[in-house]
This record gives C-alpha cells, structure tokens and sequence, in this order.
C-alpha cells in the first residue's frame, strides 16, 4: 500500500461514511483504530505482530489453567 | 501455536497451499488473533507426497481421533479425504481441499493473492473470497468475522 492509498484508507476508517459497512463495523464493536494500526504495517509485520499477541495469549491461558490446579 | 515454522515448511517443502482463515484475514490487517492455521492444499499427487513428507516430523494426528487408535500419516490418508483436523507439535493445523463458497483448490488459488509474510512469498485468500467463504461457512465464528473484514474491504476500495 502506498503513503496515499494508506491515507485514503485510514480516512475512510477514522471517518466512517453514514450507513457503510465501516460503520456497521463500528457498531458491531470493532476497533477501527487497531485496523488502522494493522494497515500502516506490511503483511510480514502483521503477521509477526500477531504471532507474538497469540503467543502472549497462550501463555496467560496456560497460567490461568496452573492457577486453577 | 508456531505458525511461521509451519509455513516455512510448507513453502521450502514445495507444497502447494493457499493460507485461509484467520490468518489470510490478519495479513489483509485484520486484528484478531487466531490459535490455528487453516490452509487449502492441492490434491495433485505429487501435492500429496510432499504434504505428507514435510509435516510428518511434527507428528500429525487427527484432533478428533480417540487415543490410542492409530493413525497413519501419508499421501494415502491424505488420497482418502478432504478435511484433515490436525494437532501438531507446531500448533492446530486444519487441511482443507476444497473450501466452502469457493470450491477446489485451483478456485481457491484463483481467489488468492501472492503476498510476503512468514520470510516467504506465499499464497493467501483476498479479503473478497476470505468473505465468501466465511459467510458460506455460516458457523457463528465465521459470522462473527464479517463486519471487521468487510470493513476493511469497504475501506480498501478504489
């Protein structure tokens, strides 16, 4: 994505147009500002970035479950 | 879940995939974390042969298999069927030939874009197939992904 494609985007996302899908999403309760976050990166970041937040959520599930023993 | 290691080996190992599911949808910059890796293989023989050569050290075995039943990992298990539920020691590996909404694998790559993640170029479904798979599949899950990735549909259009 280039700097302007990313700008149009982020725009669209910051400012959802009255009865878009943007906005139905917003609604629905999702964070358009993590989108946002996700898109200024490149897919081979997105994906690391995910990776570490699932790996992280792994390891509080497993504590949780030690806890509960 | 080691989800980049698994790719890896799939890629290096020549094998035919297509990344489907949440993590097609977390590299078109969806924010949802996922536990597995769902991918789309081609049922071409040779396909067969290295997909089953390159996951066999990470000791497949079907989730919903009782233990202490055996299971054979090879080409001809994976001949026999088209959804392979998998445990793995890298993590929850899903095996699918064909994909609801979309079909086989040759329509499945057809809906799919090239991109780099993982340290490897590889195929991933776009955001439009991503979501006609998902509405097709219909399971509450699946629903629950649509207004994120139809929002960054709707956000990404010219």
């Amino acid at each position: 994505m280039t700097p302007e494609e990313f700008d149009r985007v982020a725009g669209r996302l910051r400012n959802p147009a009255p009865g878009s899908r943007i906005e139905a999403a917003q609604k629905y309760g999702i964070d358009l500002t993590l989108l946002i976050s996700q898109l200024r990166l490149t897919p081979e970041e997105r994906a690391r970035e995910l990776e570490e937040a699932a790996q992280i959520a792994d390891e509080v599930r497993g504590a949780a479950r030690r806890r509960r023993q | 879940m080691n989800v980049r290691t698994a790719v890896q080996v799939l890629s290096d190992g020549g094998v035919e995939f297509v990344i489907i599911g949440g993590w097609s949808a977390i590299l078109h910059g969806s924010a949802q974390i996922t536990n597995d890796l769902d991918i789309c293989f081609s049922r071409k023989p040779e396909n067969l042969g290295r997909l089953a050569e390159v996951l066999a050290p990470y000791h497949p075995r079907l989730r919903d298999l009782p233990q202490g039943l055996p299971f054979i990992w090879d080409a001809s298990t994976l001949r026999n069927g088209t959804v392979f539920t998998l445990n793995t020691d890298l993590g929850i590996i899903d095996l699918l030939a064909e994909v609801s909404g979309l079909g086989t694998f040759e329509e499945v790559k057809a809906g799919s874009v090239l991109v780099e993640a993982f340290g490897r170029r590889v195929l991933a479904l776009d955001l439009g197939s991503l979501i006609k798979a998902k509405r097709a599949a219909g399971r509450e899950k699946d629903l629950r992904a649509l207004p994120e990735l139809e929002a960054l549909l709707e956000a990404e259009e010219p």
